[in-house]
């Protein structure tokens, strides 16, 4: 028999730890662009390995190579550690985020408000990487992403609070758990109020589902929420002054953001890694996050990107009084439950 | 409020919005734009001084370079101004052709046009799509010339290629097909209010400011000004062919847009008369390789799909044009630029510049100005090589 503490050990370095979720993030990085190219009626990467599946390695290798630049009037440390940090940070959300079974690697309570924590301290990052990078574009870059997220961490956080009302639970392993559990409490009791509570509970989450796609959206600056780094108005943003490793730190940090938002919005509101059938978790996972992927590619094909100021103004107007008007009904729900 | 702190966005000469090199000094408050300076001279090739050295054949395929997108405006322009010079008697057939590739240059560069403009509010689907429909009028252009770009097909005296019958029966059906898909563009981007966030109410250039900083083309008529060449001063057939001049008076980006999409319109309309109306006969005269111009001085206007285009030609007989002189429509339309550009923000910035579909390659001449004398004077390539390595040896 092999100690347990290897197991934990193999389980954090090699699966589902940080060598599957390398390969995973570069994974869904193809099918995000190879989607999102045949939405706009172009082909998308094709020469690289299978239908250019290895495509997103070949960039991440080629930028490692690359020779990496530190402007002379940059802020050294900081420009330096932004990088680190920006992958290190997505990373550790996954170590939350169910995978392998019902509970995380790590799972307490209030892991919640670790992981909220964790992606308001990403942005922080991006502000700090267009600040330290002294360049007139970056620091516009960095100054548009602490705005930005003035205006979409109150409903992302309202959003997540949800389920968590639901699942009398802040950790997000229990959390996952609750669909199956309800669904085992309405088989039980009878029929016509169980038809009606579920039919409620799946038109609150869907709700609340919807939000947070829209604030993760613009978490991992994306169209219609890519303004930090408008390329055709900025210039890349904040990240313009970034280029080889770091750069190739930066985006695999992209990647691995776009597993755990998408693993966090499976967790919260899909009903995490399980599943009605005997189908293991890990593939329940896979497939989840990869429709949250494709959700989100197809809202990126379907936008132009807002301004700035119409995104604030926007959000406070509409998706704020939604998100309070969510938790009213949530809390009804959970009187009812 | 207090005292707050500018800073200078230098956007260009090299930047993603500008598909070729030009600085914009953009200050900015914030997000606001304060002030705008514009700086061209980054793309100087110094053609009109070329053409004083070459022969009238030579200077039409060199003309024909000074754009990629509108060459045929370029080059048949040039052959007015020669033809008016030496009193030349175009076949009609040649007129019509002429006047068919006119148009279907201005359907391709305004649908480039409005691909581009997609891209700069960060459409990119809408630019993908609008550009594979460009297609069908790439082919056709292919078709007609034998090449997607550089058309080649204007000479002095007539066209180089007839349009055969049964390329008439295909055009017609391109043109179908792509003015559905126009029509549907047009009606998608007024109904779509994501798009007209970015752009209703952006880059306001009044009816007023855009006569006074004269604007030309597209940008003069999206302000509700009705002028445009054809109509005014007609060339080729345009005195011929029924059509409006398609103006609109909402002074902004969005009404820049939908002046553009009612221009291509207007054009497949006017592709369309004058593929029923082909008159029968040559398509060009005889004029000798070595073309003579008596002593003339001629100015020739134009309405490129950019907007009035002017051609000056000074002969003094001979071979060799005295002096050439080019004013592209984006240089008339630089002025209002930075009209434009202030009080927006920094998110209309590429929009605003793209939206009167500049093309710098044209507008660029070398002039130098002493700013504490005001005394201006102009440079050729070998005057300003000797200078520039003087220049290096007293200072390294």
């Amino acid at each position: 028999m092999v100690p347990a503490e290897l197991l934990k050990i193999a389980e954090l370095i090699v699966f589902p730890g940080f060598l599957f979720l390398i390969v995973y993030a570069l994974f869904l990085e193809w099918v995000d662009r190879k989607f999102f190219a045949r939405l706009q009626n172009r082909y998308g990467p094709q020469h690289t390995g299978w239908k250019g599946i290895l495509q997103p390695w070949a960039d991440l290798i080629k930028l490692l190579a690359k020779e990496d630049i530190t402007p002379a009037a940059a802020d050294k440390t900081i420009f330096t550690l932004v990088p680190i940090f920006y992958l290190a940070i997505p990373l550790t959300v996954m170590f939350l985020v169910p995978i392998l079974g019902a509970n995380a690697y790590l799972s307490f309570q209030g892991d919640l408000i670790v992981v909220i924590f964790l992606f308001t301290l990403l942005i922080q990052l991006v502000f700090f990487g267009g600040w330290s990078s002294v360049n007139t574009f970056g620091i516009v870059g960095g100054m548009r992403a602490a705005l930005q997220m003035l205006s979409y961490e109150i409903p992302m956080a309202l959003a997540a609070i949800g389920p968590a009302i639901l699942a009398k639970s802040l950790s997000i392993s229990d959390i996952a758990q609750w669909p199956s559990r309800l669904i085992g409490l309405l088989s039980n009791s009878s029929m016509p109020l169980s038809i009606a509570v579920g039919a409620s509970a799946i038109f609150v989450m869907a709700v609340g589902f919807g939000i947070f796609t829209l604030c993760m959206l613009a978490e991992l600056e994306k169209v219609p929420f890519d303004i930090p780094e408008a390329e055709t108005e900025i210039v890349g943003g904040w990240q313009v002054e970034y280029s080889g490793k770091k750069l190739a730190l930066l985006r695999l940090g992209g990647d691995i953001e776009l597993v755990a938002a998408s693993a966090l919005m499976t967790a919260l509101f899909l009903g995490g890694p399980l599943g009605p059938w005997p189908i293991p978790p890990a593939v329940w996972f896979i497939v989840k996050t990869t429709i949250c992927v494709l959700i989100i590619s197809n809202v990126r094909a379907l936008f132009p990107r807002f301004r700035i100021d119409q995104m604030t103004y926007w959000m406070w107007k509409n998706i704020v009084p939604i998100a309070v008007l969510y938790i009213v009904a949530v809390e009804m729900l959970a009187a009812v439950i | 409020m207090g005292k707050t702190e500018e800073f200078i966005i230098p956007v260009g000469p090299q930047h993603p919005a500008l598909k070729e090199p030009e600085n914009f000094t953009i200050k900015v408050d914030g997000e606001y734009v304060v002030d705008a300076k514009i700086r061209p001279g980054y793309n100087h090739r110094g053609i009109e001084k070329a053409t004083e050295s070459r022969t009238y054949i030579q200077i039409l395929y060199l003309l024909e370079r000074v754009c990629g997108i509108c060459s045929i405006c370029h080059m048949t322009n040039f052959c007015l101004a020669v033809e008016e010079a030496m009193n030349l008697e175009v076949p009609a057939r040649a007129n019509y052709i002429r006047t068919i590739m006119h148009e279907i240059e201005r359907l391709h560069s305004h649908s480039l046009w409005l691909g581009v403009a997609a891209h700069e509010i960060g459409f990119d689907t809408l630019f993908y799509y609008i550009w594979r429909d460009r297609e069908v009028i790439m082919d056709l252009t292919e078709r007609i010339s034998g090449n997607r770009v550089n058309k080649a097909i204007p000479t002095i005296g007539g066209v180089r290629r007839d349009i055969p019958p049964e390329l008439i029966r295909d055009l017609r059906k391109g043109l179908d097909v792509f003015e559905e898909r126009i029509k549907y563009y047009k009606s998608l981007i007024l109904k779509e209010n994501t798009v007209l966030n970015r752009a209703v109410g952006v880059g306001i250039l009044t009816p007023h400011d855009a006569v006074a900083l004269a604007a030309v083309g597209p940008t003069l008529r999206a302000s509700g000004i009705k002028s445009d060449v054809r109509a005014d001063d007609p060339y080729l057939v345009f005195d011929e062919i029924p059509f409006n001049v398609m103006t609109h008076d909402g002074c902004d980006v969005a009404s820049r847009v939908i002046v553009r999409c009612d221009e291509m319109l207007e054009s497949i309309n006017v592709i369309r008369y004058c593929l029923d109306h082909l008159p029968d006969g040559p398509i060009r005269v005889k004029v000798p390789v070595i073309v003579r111009v008596p002593e003339a001085e001629v100015i020739s206007l134009w309405e490129a799909p950019r907007g009035e285009l002017i051609h000056y030609l000074k002969s003094t007989g001979g071979t060799m044009p005295y002096r050439y002189k080019i004013r592209s429509p984006t240089l008339g339309n630089l002025p209002a630029v930075q009209k434009m550009l202030i009080g927006n923000y920094i998110a209309d910035v590429p929009i605003i510049i793209a939206a009167i579909d500049p093309c710098f390659s044209c507008t660029d001449r070398m002039t130098f100005v002493n700013v504490n004398t005001e005394k201006s004077w102009v440079w050729n390539n070998e005057q300003l090589r000797r200078y520039g390595n003087k220049w290096y040896q007293q200072n390294s």
